[in-house]
């Protein structure tokens, strides 16, 4: 058996209906929301799914979910089939959003967990051990019966994972689970969530924090407009798009040989070279190139008999890239199949 | 099974939880349906003095007669009508965010719009009933053929009434829009079933309408076996109406439920609102 979830050729399409009810026919316009995805999300790791805003993320989250049913293409949870088995895939699977909507507000944080624990037939005998190992580890046995309704968002959000933890899935769908939360707060629950994955649990995360991407998933899929663009590890991401690094160098005085030099510098190797001054005016070169030209353009100006009053390179980062991606595939042409 | 009855269980205990915050509230638990009552009873008391009333209708000739077949209206009512809210408060479960909780999770669908209409049913009546109870048998109006059809009019008060808020349950469950029950079952209700006035005085299209609600035919038991001491055969009629009424009713659950999820799977409306 694949321990592992696995899509192939996934794809959902919404049917919109832009007419009154009353009004027989087919829908008039079907939008695409995932067209032909093929992931796969192992156990024990957690795996990001990344996109700009309509890319197809929760599209995808929900119907791994089984809250949506595939318009096509297979997708199966541990070799069952996530259409078929649907009920059997609910057992070994859950899903936490990001907000705090997904609680109960008039129950206590206990009573919601074991309602939900009800609802996942958690047995009886664990239960009351489970909630409270829950409680502890997102750290709620203080305001454990307290009204939900009392808690920050913050508590509740740590609610919300626990809520998610109380079957004890198997995998976890996690979309943008830290939105909205303070910073404590959000390193906190990567750390539940590093912490599950090495316990073995498989995670398919969400995120526009994309420090918390790079921090917790070993691979990523970049998706746009429904479709896969590039998969791979946060540092081959990085590289794959092929961003430029920024290196900007200000003088502490202005040499007219080192006008030319950089000029000359810029030109032999193809780097798009900007001038100006800084804040505190003194001359500053701009130089964008896919590598890093901060040691060259240095040797250049100190040769020229310039000093250097500051040096800073901004290396390509992993948004750099996904917007890249995304942007890339925008263009017809240059969308993967 | 034995999962089923968690759901109702853990069901029937957040409903109370969420909708029984106060003693204030079961103090309206009692006060609403008494108010009811004292409304409609003096409200038809000028008609008793009309000359002749009680040969066409002989329970309005004794006024203790006439009080203890509006209570029994207003006490099927309120089992029914508590089914309506309970509908209409599933329904916020949308606005919540939490109704997709409750299909991302392997408990039986039909179990739990089961055990909603359970728990509302339970928390709604149980103080009104055991009033009830207590006032029918001090005033005496109480006339029963057999004691065991006590249990015929408890049964068939309950078992539809659960049949009834089941399928509100599931019909509201993918409508955005639900203040229409309470348009279409509010009033209504109580018109077409004979809650306040005998269904004899009703036009024949009333009556055609009011059969299609199991109140209708749960008043008629209940009054029957609790008030004229009908036996068993007496009721038949009714009995029989209510039996294929739950099973559709039962049998238009299972269907919406399977229809309104694939739906929901579908288009994706399950957290839209």
């Amino acid at each position: 058996m694949m321990r592992a979830i696995a899509t192939d050729d996934l794809r959902k399409t919404y049917p919109v209906v832009e007419r009154p009810w009353w009004k027989p026919g087919k829908p008039l316009r079907a939008a695409p929301a995932v067209d032909g995805l093929s992931l796969r999300i192992p156990a024990g790791q957690v795996t990001g799914l990344l996109g700009l805003n309509g890319a197809g993320k929760t599209t995808t989250i929900r119907m791994l979910a089984t809250l949506l049913r595939p318009t096509s293409g297979r997708a199966t949870v541990d070799d069952l089939d996530l259409v078929k088995d649907a009920r059997e895939v609910r057992r070994r699977i859950n899903m936490i959003a990001g907000g705090e909507r997904m609680v109960y507000t008039r129950l206590t944080g206990r009573e919601n967990l074991w309602y939900f624990g009800q609802l996942y037939d958690v047995p009886k005998a664990q239960l009351k051990a489970r909630i409270a190992e829950l409680l502890a580890l997102v750290g709620l046995e203080h305001a454990a019966d307290q009204r939900v309704e009392r808690y920050s968002k913050g508590m509740r959000q740590r609610l919300s994972i626990a809520r998610g933890l109380i079957n004890r899935p198997a995998y976890l769908l996690l979309d943008e689970p830290t939105l909205g939360l303070d910073a404590p707060i959000a390193r906190d629950l990567r750390a539940v969530v590093a912490d599950l994955a090495r316990d073995g649990v498989g995670v398919l995360l969400t995120s526009h924090y994309l420090a918390e991407v790079e921090q917790l998933c070993a691979d990523i899929y970049v998706i746009a407009a429904g479709r896969l663009v590039a998969q791979g590890t946060p540092a081959e991401l990085t590289t794959m798009a092929e961003r430029q690094h920024t290196v900007e160098v200000s003088l502490a005085a202005a040499v007219d040989d080192v006008d030319h030099a950089v000029e000359t510098l810029a030109m032999r190797t193809g780097a798009q070279i900007t001038t100006g001054v800084d804040d505190d005016l003194r001359p500053r070169y701009t130089l964008r190139h896919s590598a890093d030209l901060a040691g060259e353009l240095a040797t250049t100006i100190v040769t020229a008999g310039g000093a250097i009053a500051r040096l800073e390179v901004t290396p390509p980062t992993l948004e750099d890239a996904i917007i890249a991606l995304a942007d890339a595939a925008r263009q017809p042409s240059a969308v993967a199949s | 099974m034995r999962h089923a009855l968690r759901v109702i269980g853990a069901e029937a205990f957040k409903q109370h939880r969420r909708m029984f915050g106060g003693p204030l509230v079961v103090f309206s638990m009692l006060i609403w349906p008494a108010l009811q009552l004292a409304i409609t009873y003096y409200t038809m008391l000028p008609l008793l003095e009309t000359p002749g009333i009680g040969e066409r209708w002989p329970v309005a000739a004794q006024p203790v007669r006439l009080l203890a077949f509006l209570a029994t209206g207003a006490f099927a009512y309120m089992f029914y009508f508590s089914l309506v809210q309970s509908a209409w408060h599933f329904s916020f479960e949308r606005i919540s965010g939490t109704m997709e909780l409750l299909f991302l999770s392997p408990a039986s669908r039909f179990a739990l719009v089961l055990a909603n209409g359970t728990g509302a049913l339970v928390q709604n009546t149980w103080l009104a009933g055991c009033f009830a109870v207590a006032a029918a048998t001090a005033s005496g109006s109480l006339h029963v053929a057999h004691p065991g059809m006590y249990a015929v009019a408890a049964l068939a008060l309950v078992i539809p009434a659960l049949a009834w808020g089941t399928f509100l349950n599931s019909l509201l469950l993918f409508s955005r829009d639900s203040a229409f029950l309470y348009t279409l079952l509010d009033d209504p209700l109580w018109f077409v079933a004979g809650v306040r006035l005998p269904l004899f005085a009703m036009p024949v299209v009333i009556k055609a309408i009011g059969l299609a609600f199991p109140l209708t035919s749960s008043l008629a038991v209940l009054r029957g076996a609790l008030l004229d001491a009908e036996p068993l055969s007496g009721v038949a009629g009714p009995l029989g109406l209510l039996g294929v009424l739950c099973l559709l009713l039962v049998a238009g659950t299972a269907t919406l439920l399977r229809i309104g999820e694939a739906r929901a799977q579908r288009t994706g409306s399950m957290q839209l609102y």
